[in-house]
């Protein structure tokens, strides 16, 4: 009943935005009509279109997710997007300076990009357990110095001289990840990484200790749990989970190299995913191959009817706004007119 | 050497102005107790707002009016969302200031045909004040005069913004709804009045704030010129607890620091390692600011 209530809420909020959104490219002298099925056709009518909306869902989820299972631990990481960059340059000098056969190398590549992300969040966590300093600022600021240290580094440091850009060396051949007719295989790790944080997040005694934190931080600490631990630890894992992202980004991207603006917005995305997907693991992913349909169509919009890509940003960000106002005005009011109905019955009785 | 020290300090003026603006804006939210990450966008807004009116009507007065407008809409999209679709505050702050960024840009490309930055003989810049009492008073007539008139208008907000929250009627019903909404609601106060009101004048300021941007500073407008701006603003309420008078103050030192990190680029040291500063310096505040709570905290145990 409660999934079913939060699909059809979705729903509705979805079907207003493309409302919305068909005004506007109304407004702009376009037909709604053609746009729409540009989107469609560009987004999901051929295997060609599917896999471009997978292969743009891959970073989403894995940021969503991150986004997803700090939230619902009640640790606000907005750090996503700063530990997306710091996995992607790590990835993009790991591939061009190490020498490691091929699987080998894509396995080490990918774990240590992670374990380095993670550790970019992690010193917000770690500032909070020992100076209660609020992540929710830190990681933000963090994301500014992420960004400009990377675009330091790729600029002068780790410079390839022949780029036009400021841009690091393309990583060897070997480390490419395959594509299977369209289908980049890092949408495959993408999905391993959603089934293992499911596992851990249902299974796994630290999983139960960081959703227990996030229902009632208090509670659990009498409990036994080591609160301020486990928030490093969020930290550290869902940053590792943004990592990942930059580094398939580098691995399984088109341009196989770090570069000014690779994050894109994944990481903003992603935290806007997460509460579009009420925390949820698996929600979360959904919506994201949602936003990755929406990515992938918004090209075909540019492509056929010349309507700037950025016009999907404006979308996204009405779908995110009107979904979950759908949403919390029908439980707010539902709410109320249920307690009116009781107060009804009540003062019948009495009377 | 004299001469360095006084530009800096000059510049610390402007640097400090949109960041100061905007947080003068935020105090206000914080102390009815909404939590307001939209400033960034509303910021945004304003600076490209700014520079249509400019660029159309070739009058500064425009792009000001502009600006405001815009932000006073931003406000009301923000208030619709979290007051009356009782949608999360957290989430319609972000909500807007995605709306923000793909939308300016968006503007941009539709309305300009251009990507990255509009730059145009035809906006005109807001101007500057000559203080006719300055001029005869050497060092501090090359520190404070001529500047953006918005320049000196934030400084009189402060103090007068100041004034109005701790001194007034209109202020003490921010704070109690703040405080406590239901009581403040048993006193006769409408406690989503007084937060729409105050999401309102956060919306004006940081439009204002956004109209330095792209008028005072520099005469253009960029994608994203914001570039953290308002989450700046934002952590320094944090670390005032909100005072007006405080953040004016914190808000200049912030300024000397990006101010003298612009200049260190005269001395080869790269762009992106000084861009950097105005955020570790935010950082290194807030860590200062808990190492004191702590100590306070440690002495009454």
């Amino acid at each position: 009943m409660k999934s079913l209530n939060k699909v059809m809420t979705g729903l509705i909020g979805i079907t207003i935005s493309f409302l919305i959104g068909a005004i506007l490219i109304k407004i702009q002298g376009n037909s709604p009509l053609l746009a729409y099925k540009a989107l469609y056709d560009y987004g999901f009518a051929s295997w060609f279109s599917l896999s471009s909306t997978l292969n743009n869902a891959t970073p989403l989820i894995l940021t969503g997710m991150a986004a997803a299972i700090a939230f619902s631990s009640n640790v606000t990481n907005l750090g996503e997007p700063g530990q997306l960059i710091v996995g992607a340059l790590i990835a993009a000098l790991l591939g061009y300076y190490i020498n490691l056969p091929g699987w080998l190398g894509i396995i080490v590549i990918l774990v240590v990009s992670g374990i380095v992300g993670g550790l970019y969040g992690a010193i917000a966590g770690v500032l909070k357990k020992y100076y209660k300093m609020d992540e929710f600022i830190t990681t933000l600021m963090l994301n500014f110095i992420a960004d400009y240290l990377t675009l330091y580094l790729a600029t002068y440091p780790f410079l390839d001289k022949k780029s036009y850009v400021p841009a690091t060396h393309m990583i060897k051949r070997e480390y490419f990840l395959p594509v299977l007719s369209g289908l980049n295989s890092s949408f495959f790790i993408a999905v391993i990484m959603i089934v293992i944080s499911f596992f851990v997040s249902k299974y796994l005694k630290i999983g139960y200790e960081w959703r227990m934190m996030g229902y009632n931080a208090n509670f659990s600490k009498v409990g036994g749990c080591n609160n301020e631990n486990n928030v490093i630890w969020v930290m550290f894992y869902t940053g590792f989970l943004s990592g990942l992202a930059g580094a398939l980004l580098i691995l399984g991207g088109t341009q196989h190299r770090f570069m000014k603006g690779i994050g894109a917005n994944y990481g903003w995305d992603g935290v806007m995913l997460a509460i579009v997907g009420g925390n949820g693991v698996i929600e979360t992913s959904i919506f994201a191959v949602f936003f990755g349909f929406l990515k992938a169509g918004g090209m075909g919009m540019e492509f056929e009817i010349s309507i700037p890509s950025e016009f999907i940003m404006v979308l996204q960000a009405i779908i995110v706004l009107l979904v979950v106002s759908t949403r919390s005005t029908i439980s707010y009011y539902g709410n109320r007119i249920k307690a009116y109905s009781k107060t009804k019955k009540v003062v019948k009785v009495d009377e | 050497m004299n001469n360095i020290i006084i530009s800096l300090i000059r510049d610390s003026f402007s640097s400090a102005t949109p960041i100061l603006l905007a947080a003068l804006g935020g105090t206000f939210t914080f102390y009815a107790n909404v939590f307001n990450i939209a400033m960034e966008g509303m910021m945004l807004i304003g600076a490209f707002f700014a520079v249509l009116g400019s660029y159309f009507f070739q009058s500064w007065f425009m792009g000001i009016l502009f600006a405001l407008i815009s932000g006073t809409i931003a406000a009301l999209i923000f208030s619709l969302f979290a007051l009356y679709l009782k949608t999360d505050e957290f989430l319609t702050g972000i909500g807007i200031n995605m709306l923000a960024l793909g939308g300016t840009t968006y503007l941009l490309r539709n309305i300009f045909s251009v990507k990255g930055a509009f730059v145009s003989p035809q906006i005109q810049t807001m101007p500057k004040w000559d203080i006719p009492i300055l001029r005869n008073i050497p060092i501090l007539n090359e520190i404070l005069n001529n500047h953006p008139f918005i320049v000196y208008i934030t400084i009189i907000l402060a103090i007068l913004i100041d004034l109005i929250i701790f001194h007034t009627k209109f202020g003490l019903r921010i704070r109690a709804t703040g405080e406590d909404e239901e009581t403040a609601r048993s006193l006769g106060i409408n406690p989503d009045k007084i937060k729409f009101v105050s999401i309102l004048l956060s919306g004006i300021l940081s439009s204002a704030a956004g109209t330095f941007l792209s008028l005072g500073y520099v005469t253009l407008f960029s994608e994203n010129m914001s570039n953290g701006r308002g989450w700046i603003s934002l952590a320094m309420i944090v670390l005032v607890r909100g005072r007006p008078l405080g953040i004016l103050l914190i808000s200049l030192i912030f300024g000397f620091f990006e101010s003298s990190a612009f200049s260190l680029q005269h001395y080869n040291i790269p762009s992106q390692i000084t861009s950097m500063i105005p955020y570790i310096v935010t950082l290194v505040a807030l860590f200062i600011y808990s190492l004191n709570n702590m100590k306070k905290e440690g002495n009454e145990a």
